[in-house]
């Protein structure tokens, strides 16, 4: 019984609502700031290392080009070439925000530094329930602001290449070429089908979302579980077992962070592919 | 025989919030050991595709791995 409870505690370090910071702003939490030093941090980065741009180009903004252009030549394989100068600016930002923002989770110090339950040790706590910085998708508010963003840029891109009459026809109205009366016969059919298929896209923010949220999450609290598994050894085996135990966990969130950004991405760019590459087929619908 | 399972489950602590966990968990693994040893094979069938069913493969096994991930986040919160 007490066995349990102790994993159970170790993992409960990290509540799943991210926690203010200020008791009178309860909206600006941990996991805000985060979102607004990685922000801050790519913005800045970008600009200064491309603001004069040379024809032989400096290591960083190499870095950056072939960043840029490896994201180009994969979302376009994808989106098509007719599509790829609208989307590209949201599906690049969103990977590498997504990207910058995982791995940001990862640097000592995010999670580990801040307010919980004092032990001997002067500055050391016995483990931490308010920490100063929480890898920004760790809270769902981001990732679920992240996916209706997209989802809301995914109906307007949609709207503006096929029309709203195009778009009914392709997800209500009977296909295969029928016409005349078996057109008729088949429309409650296909009817029944589009309104599944309504519901299966309606999911899509939240699978999109959750995805994301619950990987980084997990990540997160699997790190701290790892960190306090030797809580109770005596000091030099304690400490070093806090560092020695998260290490191969540590590269395995690296792979997920950077799997995860790719896959939200890739997502996005599959749905808007799904949606507006039917008006360039020339058969007859 | 069924009767005491119950009792064993109350002896070994609450895992109501887990069970999901465990179902998710399941369904996840057999489903992104599938796609990888489809990925494995048409490697072998087609080694010059390489680049485009690696992506496929890991969009593949992300998709599969939701499922799983949604049944942690549940056992988290409840």
């Amino acid at each position: 019984m007490p066995m349990e409870l102790t994993y159970l505690l170790a993992a409960e370090q990290l509540t799943v609502q991210a926690n203010p910071l200020f008791p009178h702003a309860t909206w600006f939490t941990n996991s805000m700031l985060v979102t607004i030093i990685v922000t801050a941090l790519v913005v800045i980065w970008a600009r200064r290392s491309t603001a004069k741009m040379e024809l032989v180009p400096s290591r960083v903004q190499n870095l950056f080009e072939a960043v840029v252009e490896t994201l180009y030549i994969t979302f376009e394989g994808i989106v098509g070439k007719h599509m790829i100068p609208k989307v590209f600016a949201l599906l690049a930002s969103l990977f590498i925000f997504i990207l910058t923002a995982n791995w940001f989770g990862l640097i000592p110090g995010v999670g580990t530094i801040g307010f919980g339950e004092p032990s001997s040790v002067p500055l050391a706590l016995k483990d931490i329930s308010e920490p100063l910085l929480r890898p920004a998708n760790a809270d769902l508010n981001m990732t679920l602001g992240m996916a209706l963003f997209f989802m809301c840029w995914w109906l307007f891109w949609t709207l503006q290449e096929v029309g709203l009459f195009g778009f009914l026809k392709e997800n209500f109205a009977p296909k295969g070429g029928v016409k005349g009366f078996l057109w008729f016969a088949l429309l409650p059919l296909f009817l029944f089908v589009g309104v599944i298929e309504m519901i299966s896209i309606a999911i899509r923010p939240v699978s999109l979302s959750f995805r994301l949220f619950g990987n980084m999450y997990a990540g997160e609290t699997l790190l701290h579980t790892m960190q306090s598994i030797g809580a109770g050894l005596p000091p030099p085996l304690g400490w070093i077992s806090l560092v020695l135990f998260p290490l191969p966990f540590y590269f395995l969130e690296l792979l997920v962070g950077l799997l995860q950004a790719f896959v939200f991405a890739m997502l996005c760019a599959v749905y808007i592919k799904l949606s507006t590459t039917h008006e360039e087929e020339g058969t007859s619908h | 025989m069924l009767g005491t399972l119950p009792m064993l489950a109350a002896e070994a602590g609450n895992f109501g919030p887990f069970l999901p966990l465990a179902f998710a968990g399941l369904g996840a693994g057999i489903g992104v050991g599938i796609v990888g040893g489809k990925a494995a094979e048409a490697v072998g069938r087609n080694p010059s595709a390489f680049g485009s069913i690696l992506t496929m493969g890991i969009i593949g096994m992300a998709l599969a791995e939701a499922i799983a991930i949604y049944g942690l986040v549940i056992a988290f919160t409840k």
